[in-house]
């Protein structure tokens, strides 16, 4: 498939682009309390805090209560913030112990997991829950929190503000948007989103040159133009023409 | 007077506790000293400064090394305490310090670490 790009660049709504952002999110596991999980709102088939999109989150916490059954493992899990999340583990059934010993109350753990709401309580569907062995992982989480959803909401204001805001730096950024990410494009800076779109509406044959982009893009610098422009020739997004300095798109419009 | 466990406990130091007067919170410290009727023990937090943590049943058990109390914050500035854990430390020590870094930082930063 092609590229989603919105056609003339500035003149896309902001919101697509936001959103497709946004998408991208819900790949990403995020470390949350367990008062945003409570305070998630669920739209649709997502859950959002405070407007970003969750939907694998870890959390940190102590057992205070491990029920098991024959399809799973209830556990409570406290991390202080607001009264214990229920957690839900699906035993293995075929598996004859081993896989799922109980982790017994006490014992702070990290559960990685799923968030789901059921007639308005909200519960976590964990794929992992591994006891923490150095409890400075618990500092790490705590930290590892706020970081995450001051990005996360930074990355939002950002997007919704115009196509130009699209740091690439940012927690997982590049991570996200590597293997997991199913939109080819959405993984240039604003420099790089400027120098392509100027490219790409070049009407002349030789397409566009550096003195030319230079002309055009007034805030960036000479360096900061070619090191977009080796990177969008190298990802393939344009091709050199009659010299070094002269690009077309590749993207034939 | 409630099962503070049911609901928000927010993890203070020494320095937050006149501010937290009646309120449920988490403490984490290192046990200095027990008193030898055994309900009353002194924690340091990671800036070094002690609070006094009371218990309405003395202890059944020797305490040491890091502790997490839950309770509430009584008139006198000490904490009554209603649950405590010890933090492992067999496989790593726990830097007291950080942790009284990220408490100042989950203060700061409140609307991304909400309690409640």
């Amino acid at each position: 498939g092609g590229y989603t790009q919105s056609p003339g660049g500035f003149g896309s709504p902001a919101g697509t682009q936001a959103e497709k952002k946004q998408r991208t999110r819900t790949q990403n596991i995020v470390p949350c309390t367990v008062s945003q999980l409570l305070a998630a709102e669920q739209v649709d088939e997502s859950f959002r805090i405070r407007d970003v999109e969750i939907s694998q989150v870890t959390i940190v916490g102590i057992v205070r209560h491990a029920e098991k059954a024959p399809t799973n493992i209830l556990y409570k899990v406290d991390d202080m913030t607001a009264a214990p999340m229920d957690v839900r583990q699906w035993v293995d059934t075929d598996e004859a112990g081993g896989e799922n010993v109980v982790v017994p109350p006490g014992t702070y753990v990290k559960v990685a997991g799923h968030l789901r709401s059921f007639q308005n309580k909200k519960s976590l569907v964990a794929f992992k829950i591994m006891p923490v062995e150095n409890m400075n992982e618990f500092t790490t989480h705590i930290l590892e929190i706020v970081n995450a959803h001051v990005v996360l909401r930074r990355n939002l204001m950002e997007a919704s503000r115009g196509p130009q805001a699209f740091p690439s730096a940012g927690m997982g950024d590049m991570g996200s948007y590597g293997g997991v990410c199913s939109m080819p494009l959405n993984g240039l800076t604003a420099h790089q989103s400027q120098v392509l779109n100027l490219i790409k509406n070049c009407p002349v044959p030789e397409g566009m040159s550096l003195q030319e982009l230079k002309a055009q893009l007034h805030s960036m610098s000479m360096s900061t133009i070619k090191q977009a422009v080796e990177f969008l020739s190298s990802e393939g997004h344009i091709y050199s023409t009659v010299d070094d300095d002269h690009y077309k798109s590749t993207d034939a419009e | 007077m409630g099962d503070v466990h049911e609901g928000p406990r927010k993890r203070i130091a020494t320095a937050h506790l006149a501010q937290h007067i009646g309120q449920p919170v988490c403490f984490v410290g290192r046990v200095e000293k027990i008193h030898p009727n055994g309900k009353l023990f002194v924690l340091s937090d990671g800036e070094g400064k002690h609070t006094t943590v009371e218990l309405s049943e003395p202890l059944d058990e020797e305490i040491s090394g890091v502790i997490e109390v839950v309770g509430r914050v009584t008139n006198q500035a000490t904490i009554m305490c209603m649950s405590y854990v010890q933090f492992r430390e067999d496989k790593s020590p726990f830097d007291l310090e950080l942790y009284n870094e990220a408490i100042k930082i989950i203060h700061e930063f409140h609307e991304y670490f909400p309690f409640g």
